[in-house]
């Protein structure tokens, strides 16, 4: 089960508001390749894997992504304070404010609402670590992209630290990966699904 | 419990401890064995007892479960993490 402590993981404080760096940053909350849709694979997932230290990794990142969900939520929320009508006319923000105000929905920057059709859990440890390292990859991606249109430090800062922790967790999957070949025979790994498969 | 600007050092020194220990443990997740991580885990997780303490004596509340120094509901009265200290 899940504990909730009132705190966030890195520190967020975003001095000025910005209501299109709000809606580019959606995208890490609701979008593709965001933290919802990385803490729902790796939460989802875990049931199938049969190692317990990889349900371990699947178990603990899906955790610390929840918490990333929270910081990207916090961005969003501090960039959309106090915004006037000619902000929010002005900022691309106002298609979004007709049906959330400065409510946080999760989405991607486009308005595409947050799916598990960008998403799989197969039921397969060897997908679906694969499925996870491109996850990594992709969100790291988007950061990347993010930093391009940022210059708030007050805004790079936490975007900086979510990406970092990105590759973090690529490196972690890709050890539980290895983890899980040491289960298997060397001459096939692909013989049958160890989930499944008798 | 005081609510002033001027939060003493032990509200970060736990923030601190607690990143150094999920990504310890993340690490442990892969490498069960690793005796210098291990120890590092044992190290910091025993610091973390003595600054999880003055959290909760002069920062708030961490969880739910945490007790209640005064005899109002403190969790709900600290900011929540994501409001701005205006």
């Amino acid at each position: 089960m899940w504990i909730y402590e009132k705190k966030l993981e890195y520190p967020i404080k975003i001095k000025r508001p910005n209501a299109n760096l709000a809606r580019l940053i959606m995208s890490q909350l609701g979008g593709p390749d965001g933290e919802l849709g990385a803490s729902t694979r790796y939460l989802n997932q875990r049931y199938s894997m049969p190692y317990r230290e990889v349900q371990g990794t699947l178990t603990d990142v899906g955790t610390e992504e929840l918490a990333h969900m929270e910081m990207v939520g916090t961005i969003i929320h501090q960039l959309t304070r106090n915004l006037s009508i000619d902000e929010i006319k002005n900022s691309g923000f106002d298609a979004y404010f007709v049906d959330h105000t400065t409510g946080v929905w999760p989405s991607a920057a486009s308005g595409v609402p947050f799916s598990t059709n960008t998403l799989q859990s197969t039921g397969d440890p060897i997908t679906d670590l694969n499925e996870d390292l491109a996850a990594e990859m992709k969100a790291r991606t988007t950061y990347d992209n993010l930093l391009r249109l940022i210059d708030d430090p007050d805004v790079r800062d936490p975007i900086k630290f979510l990406r970092e922790r990105e590759i973090v967790h690529y490196q972690r999957f890709g050890e539980a990966l290895g983890q899980v070949r040491e289960h298997l025979d060397s001459k096939n790994f692909f013989a049958f699904n160890p989930a499944f498969d008798k | 419990m005081e609510m002033n600007n001027n939060k003493p050092s032990t509200c970060k020194r736990l923030k601190a401890l607690d990143f150094a220990i999920i990504e310890t443990g993340l690490f442990l997740n892969t490498h069960p064995t690793d005796a210098k991580a291990l120890a590092y885990f044992n190290k910091l997780n025993e610091e973390r007892k003595a600054a999880y303490d003055d959290y909760t004596e002069h920062c708030g509340p961490l969880t739910l479960f945490d007790d209640n120094t005064m005899s109002s509901w403190d969790w709900v009265k600290t900011p929540w993490p994501w409001e701005m200290e205006d």
